[in-house]
């Protein structure tokens, strides 16, 4: 018997494994990840429905997830807007902490009334991951150096930076904790109806305005013709250094706002550690989500409901939160392998041994 | 002063160490084509099943063989994605990256408080007993843990490997041009997986020889960013073997430079002049977490020197890195 695999690149793909593909990807990943509870001698099915229910159905739960899901979402379309010109931002964890730091700063060193000084601490926010971003962007838009390792590295520079304005030049507070000093009133971004802070406005806002960008505007269409063929939008005119930079630059000003939403809307302190690596989950957001902005926004929502229901599993059952970064990067590789049966078809064709072919006068011998 | 460079030279040595194991590994990798970003994960991963099997059994070198296996098996999920799934390395490298965190986080966190007996101090066999004896750098260079001297070993093999035998050569040449290389009859597929999982291993030893030599304990995220710093290094040393060596070094010096920079005084007396210019700036540029992004730094202006000044086709960068390669079928 002989078996042989054969690869098929695929005309088109079918529907089914188009819109399948992110809830397949999802289940796989928490089904693998199920292991990882046995493991412990923990029942994964009391423990997925205590993720599930105390996030969805407690008052709570869903405070905490749309509080978590502000920086998630808004970073996630700090890797989605580069992703649609060609680039890859894996740097949105530097440009968070970047645009934090500022709007930290901004927070605790003006006194304006809190009307003024909240938009001032986002602007300025903005500004710094703006700056951050744009390092990467523009040498790779004027001198064509690796974008990605660039982004990658200046996370740690801004991460060596936090840690130096922590211990330093900013630390504050009681005890010598590497934390700044406490907020005052008006530099706390205000709630909103139930208790979840002004920022998830200003995500969803964001949300809209890519959408916008992306679906309705010249801008949006040059940012996807040079993403998917960058010689000929430069022949058709468009600037690859202008998109290049706009992407890149408008997306560190995402993930920055990010930040700040999370330290003024819920933490009221920069504190060292303050998140849990956003900048880096906002990869498989980003991948997940990478047909629209709307499907960004599903996808750190969905990503937020992990996070806080880790937390509640850790306190119910004693299991490190740890399991959601299992679940991420299981998201992220089952992604990826689907990404390939997408594009690729494969078949498992049998061929029967030679007692069942038709006997022919054979030559030779085989 | 002299004991002050004495312990300074002996701490730059051991964290050389990790960068070298851990760089030499992704080098190969890249060499041969494939950007691997899973180092950090990969290291934690030797981190932990390295420290796990030494608890349990005792032998410090099963530990660090385990360590070794683990990350290839890491590697090897990265190598079926990258090369058999054709899938972006970046995404596969970063993935690992996290699983590898999330795995060792989730699962050593009841380890935390066991201790070890890890590699002892050796004197280098033969010479080293009439070398230890030098004053400054004796004790730094001719007594160490086998792995410090296994790592130097291993760099004169890898450089051997790469630049003079017959299968190190075909894998420069499938990371610089695989259609050419898969027309001369090498195998792209064969020698990208060899490349990737040889990657793994080093990563898995550098993990391990961070959790049985140099720290001998175990704490989750241990290895501190030191993965990325090994990514940075290849790009520093241009993908060449002996400029990592110094690479290595340079960067382990500032590794140890910055755990001691509270003991250096390098500022001017309150009296010369331009002491309140220049002393700020000083203790500025000496501040430990200052001084942590200088490895950073130095690739980014090292990387983007080489391309502005080479313009790319002189670069050392191989060619097909990053890029999946599959047979034209018609």
């Amino acid at each position: 018997m002989n078996v042989a695999v054969t690869v098929d690149a695929r005309e088109d793909i079918p529907v089914w494994l188009a819109y399948g593909t992110p809830v397949f990807t999802v289940l796989a990943a928490l089904a693998v990840s199920a292991i990882a509870l046995v493991v412990l001698d923990v029942n994964p099915v009391a423990a997925y429905a205590t993720m599930f229910v105390e996030t969805l159905f407690t008052e709570f739960g869903l405070r905490e997830t749309l509080t978590k899901a502000v920086p998630l979402i808004l970073t996630g379309l700090a890797v989605y807007l580069p992703l649609k010109a060609g680039l890859f931002n894996i740097g949105a964890e530097g440009q968070l902490v970047a645009g934090a730091l500022a709007g930290t700063w901004i927070g605790l060193n003006v006194s304006l009334p809190g009307l003024a000084l909240v938009p001032l601490m986002f602007v300025a926010a903005a500004v710094a991951g703006g700056i951050w971003a744009g390092i990467p962007a523009y040498l790779r838009a004027k001198w064509d150096v690796n974008e990605i390792i660039t982004s990658l590295l200046l996370t740690f520079v801004a991460l060596e930076i936090q840690s130096y304005l922590l211990r330093g030049p900013m630390q504050g507070g009681t005890g010598n904790f590497p934390q700044s000093e406490r907020f005052s009133e008006a530099a706390m971004i205000p709630e909103l109806l139930g208790g979840v802070h002004a920022g998830l406005l200003v995500a969803v806002v964001m949300v809209a305005l890519t959408y916008v960008l992306m679906t309705k505007t010249r801008l949006g269409f040059e940012i996807t013709f040079v993403g998917s063929n960058d010689e000929a939008a430069q022949q058709a005119g468009m600037s690859k250094f202008y998109v290049y930079l706009f992407v890149f630059v408008v997306g560190g000003a995402f993930a920055a706002m990010g930040g700040i939403s999370e330290i003024a809307g819920a933490q009221g302190r920069y504190r060292a550690g303050f998140e849990p690596g956003y900048g880096f989950t906002a990869i498989p957001i980003a991948l997940l989500g990478r047909n629209s902005a709307f499907k960004v926004m599903l996808a750190g929502l969905f990503f937020a409901v992990l996070f806080v229901g880790g937390s509640s599993m850790e306190v119910a059952f004693g299991v490190p939160a740890a399991l959601v970064e299992i679940i991420q990067a299981l998201v992220i590789l089952f992604l990826i392998t689907a990404e390939f049966f997408k594009s690729y078809r494969v078949g498992i064709d049998i061929k029967r041994g030679p007692t069942e072919t038709p006997a022919q006068p054979q030559r030779g011998d085989d | 002063m002299v004991s002050f460079i004495a312990g300074l030279l002996d701490a730059t040595v051991q964290a050389a160490t990790v960068l070298l194991l851990a760089g030499m590994g992704e080098l190969i990798s890249e060499r041969a084509g494939v950007l691997n970003l899973g180092v950090e994960g990969m290291m934690l991963v030797g981190a932990l099943g390295g420290f796990i099997t030494t608890v349990l059994t005792g032998s410090h070198w099963l530990g660090f063989g385990v360590g070794i296996l683990l990350g290839m098996i890491l590697a090897l999920v990265h190598a079926f994605l990258c090369i058999t799934l054709k899938s972006n390395q970046v995404i596969s490298g970063v993935m690992l990256t996290l699983l590898g965190a999330g795995l060792t986080t989730f699962f050593g966190s009841g380890w935390v408080e066991e201790s070890i007996e890890g590699f002892p101090q050796l004197t280098l066999p033969l010479v080293g007993q009439y070398l230890v004896g030098i004053p400054v750098i004796g004790e730094a260079f001719f007594r160490s843990t086998a792995t410090d001297y296994l790592a130097l070993g291993l760099l004169v093999v890898v450089w051997y490997f790469l630049h003079h035998s017959n299968l190190g050569l075909e894998m420069i040449a499938v990371g610089e041009d695989p259609e050419m290389a898969d027309t001369m009859g090498v195998s792209v597929f064969r020698l990208r997986y060899l490349a990737v999982l040889i990657g793994g291993g080093f990563a898995g030893a550098a993990g391990a020889h961070l959790s049985l030599a140099f720290s001998q304990l175990w704490v989750p995220g241990m290895t501190a960013g030191r993965g990325w710093i090994a990514v940075a290094l290849v790009i520093f040393a241009q993908w060449r073997p002996r400029r990592m060596l110094v690479g290595a070094y340079l960067f382990g010096l500032l590794d140890a430079l910055r755990i001691r920079s509270q003991s250096i005084s390098l500022t001017l007396g309150p009296d010369a002049p331009l002491a309140g210019v220049i002393n700020p700036i000083v203790e500025f540029l000496m501040n430990p977490q200052i001084m942590g992004t200088y490895p950073y730094l130095a690739t980014i202006i090292v990387l983007a020197y080489a391309v502005i000044r080479t313009k790319s086709d002189q670069l050392a960068v191989p060619s097909a890195l990053l890029q999946a390669y599959s047979r034209e079928t018609d």
